[in-house]
């Protein structure tokens, strides 16, 4: 489904992503991990198509579609979900007319009908319940007044209206609390299917105890330097990320020799 | 200032009001008053920017045509259809008419006396009625009121008998028409009598094909004891158009006064002036605007509300949009004097620059000199927020509606506080209407 090779990045000049490679399959859960200022969030946002990340090599492939010609609203609607890891609260735009305009726009580019009113609504309705969402989100606006963990329970929520291809789901463990940790992941099991992928990026090896991955990834200095299954993920936890940058850096200093 | 004097304008407005034949007046008040107001034109000419309320807003090229000041002759076919064009879709509303500022009852559709009582100003100003509003303190010094309250002639009477809630909303559409180009000085005096009720909506309409019209208006406003009055100003006028109004409201005990004011795209010049006089204690008011400002056009709203008794609760938010060339000014002056304790004054002024070349010139200015009181100001002058667009568009939310939705959540605070749906979804499509070109081309 997504195919990133080779992928290198730069954001004001300096360079985050230093040849990323990553095969992403349908019905797979990636887990990427890494210590902080690895470049995490910055794949997030170079796949989602964020403005200011410059991309100076590599290519990224969805379906065999070209990621880096699309804006991103094509992106999204191509089915690609960005989780924020700081969702922004835009006073003004009601939830349910941006649920609606962004639910129109992407059925209207995968040739889907449009939803009547009263669809769209037991559409929300079901969603809502799907990923047990319960804040009031008519006549509000949009994330505002939301608590840290409703915003990322939001977040979850539209991506159960969006239904995309691939998710990636930028540090949605940040911030909740155990009960709403397990509310979010609840909610993206539901969600898992044979046909979308996730891409969890995260610090902590608990999220993995309820999404359970397919590969664990370690990204360290803008590369991944670690593939494995989800015992990777405990030997984390249990010996942080010291003896993999050692390593990283043992094996820098031999190629150079 | 020796341009002022030397301009054909300045010099034919002199010649007009020294030449015209005396003793028509039979009222000696307001022949006083036209001859004081005069003075001080004659004496200071048109506002310049060296005077601190004209700092931005220089109208000398405004005036550098010639305009007659008496009106020719007037197609009825044109003026039916601007009617029915001026009038608000679906708006369920009485309907006043004026043409060059005269009051036309054969276009209008108004209600029996007992809902309220409209009679052409020039049928009130040598009566009682007029007596209190002859003078207008708070605009002393103020030559374009005093060049108005020099030569007005007619305009609009409008009187809401007590206890009477007027059953429909009121729209009121003034009708300019120009072979030539055209001064206007209407004068306007509304009173809301005692437990009354009623929403007006203004609009006005120039009817000439490329030819300039000026306007320098002025309206006084009465809402009297627990009395309540909505008033809107949509000013959707044509590039030809220079609007300079004058509004002073009195406020008498437990009223409230609701004012939106919309400026639209299109009239070159529009500088308006809303004076509020709280004059009775435990009043509500709402002063809330919209200002869109493109081309080349220059926008400019000075409000203030004089608080003189305890208990007045004002609260002001004022939003622009600034598109292409456009200018806009804001100043809201908010006067707390000593006896008004408990007062509560709020006062925003937020702006969206969509353009590198647009401006915003924005002053709030608060003078307290109560010392137990809440006010509070704000000003902002800002552009979209990055963060906030990338957010929609990763949601599938293409760059052109992402931006529609931005400036419509901008403007959502005083959008949502329009009680009447009708004349929201009035206002909200002129906006998009007159917003799709420009916001189309920037990116």
């Amino acid at each position: 489904m997504l195919s990133i090779k080779n992928l290198h990045a730069n954001i004001e000049g300096k360079e985050i992503l230093k040849g990323i490679n990553l095969e992403v399959k349908a019905g797979e859960v990636h887990a990427i991990m890494g210590p902080n200022g690895s470049g995490k969030s910055s794949l997030a946002s170079v796949l989602a198509g964020r403005e200011n990340y410059e991309v100076t090599e590599g290519e990224v492939w969805l379906d065999g579609k070209n990621l880096l010609d699309m804006k991103p609203e094509v992106r999204a609607r191509e089915g690609v979900f960005l989780a924020f890891q700081y969702p922004v609260e835009i006073p003004g735009v009601s939830n349910i007319n941006f649920l609606r305009t962004a639910l129109s726009e992407i059925r209207t580019h995968r040739e889907l009908p449009q939803l009547s009113a009263k669809e769209f609504l037991k559409m929300t309705k079901e969603k809502q319940a799907l990923v047990e969402f319960e804040a009031k989100l008519a006549n509000r606006s949009l994330n505002q007044g939301f608590s840290g963990g409703e915003k990322k329970r939001n977040e979850v929520f539209q991506l159960a209206m969006l239904e995309p291809k691939l998710s990636i789901l930028d540090e949605t463990d940040s911030g909740l609390d155990i009960d709403a940790l397990r509310i979010v992941s609840n909610g993206i099991n539901k969600l898992r299917s044979p046909d979308n992928a996730f891409i969890l990026i995260t610090h902590y090896q608990r999220l993995l105890e309820y999404i359970v991955p397919d590969f664990v990834h370690v990204l360290y200095n803008g590369q991944i330097v670690r593939s494995g299954t989800k015992e990777l993920a405990l030997e984390l936890e249990e010996k942080g990320y010291d003896w993999l940058k050692e390593e990283f850096h043992g094996s820098e200093s031999i190629n150079k020799i | 200032m020796a341009d002022q004097f030397t301009t054909p304008f300045y010099n034919q407005l002199v010649a007009e009001f020294e030449n015209a034949p005396k003793g028509e007046e039979t009222n000696s008040e307001l022949l006083k008053s036209r001859e004081d107001a005069f003075e001080l034109f004659k004496a200071k000419g048109f506002p310049t920017s060296k005077d601190e309320d004209w700092k931005f807003t220089n109208l000398t090229p405004f005036l550098t045509d010639t305009f007659s000041l008496t009106t020719g002759k007037v197609d009825q076919d044109q003026v039916k259809n601007a009617v029915n064009a001026a009038v608000i879709p679906g708006l369920d509303a009485w309907m006043l008419v004026l043409l060059n500022g005269e009051v036309q009852f054969d276009l209008s559709v108004l209600p029996e006396a007992d809902q309220f009582n409209v009679q052409p100003l020039e049928e009130v100003i040598s009566t009682e009625v007029y007596k209190n509003y002859i003078t207008c303190k708070e605009a002393e010094g103020n030559r374009m009121y005093a060049l108005n309250a020099a030569f007005f002639t007619n305009g609009y009477f409008l009187e809401v008998p007590k206890n009477i809630v007027v059953n429909k909303p009121v729209q009121i559409i003034h009708l300019y028409t120009a072979a030539e180009n055209m001064f206007f000085q209407p004068r306007h005096l509304i009173i809301v009598n005692e437990n009354a009720k009623a929403e007006l909506i203004e609009v006005s309409v120039s009817l000439g094909n490329a030819q300039r019209v000026l306007m320098n208006s002025v309206s006084q406003v009465t809402v009297k004891e627990n009395a309540n009055l909505i008033q809107y100003t949509i000013q959707d006028n044509a590039a030809e158009d220079r609007l300079i109004n004058y509004n002073h409201v009195t406020q008498e005990r437990s009223s409230r006064y609701d004012n939106f004011t919309f400026n639209l795209p299109g009239a070159e010049l529009i500088r308006n002036n809303l004076e509020i006089v709280l004059n009775g204690t435990a009043t509500e008011t709402h002063l809330l605007g919209l200002y869109l400002v493109a081309g080349h056009q220059l926008t400019d709203n000075h409000t203030a509300i004089h608080h003189r008794f305890p208990h007045c609760d004002s609260n002001e938010i004022y939003k622009g949009v600034l598109l292409d060339k456009g200018k806009a000014v804001f100043n809201g002056k908010v006067f707390v004097e000593r006896p008004a304790q408990k007062t509560n004054a709020f006062q925003q002024n937020n702006n969206l620059l969509l353009s590198d070349k647009a401006q915003v010139f924005a002053k709030p200015q608060l003078e307290i000199f109560a010392d137990d009181v809440k006010c509070s100001h704000g000003c902002t002058v800002g552009q979209f927020d990055p963060e906030s667009l990338f957010y929609l568009q990763s949601r599938g939310i293409s760059e052109e509606s992402a931006r529609k939705l931005l400036v419509e959540a901008f403007m959502f605070d005083v959008t949502q506080k329009i009680e009447n749906e009708v004349v929201k979804g009035y206002v909200q499509s002129l906006i998009y209407k007159k917003m799709e070109n420009s916001l189309a081309t920037i990116i």
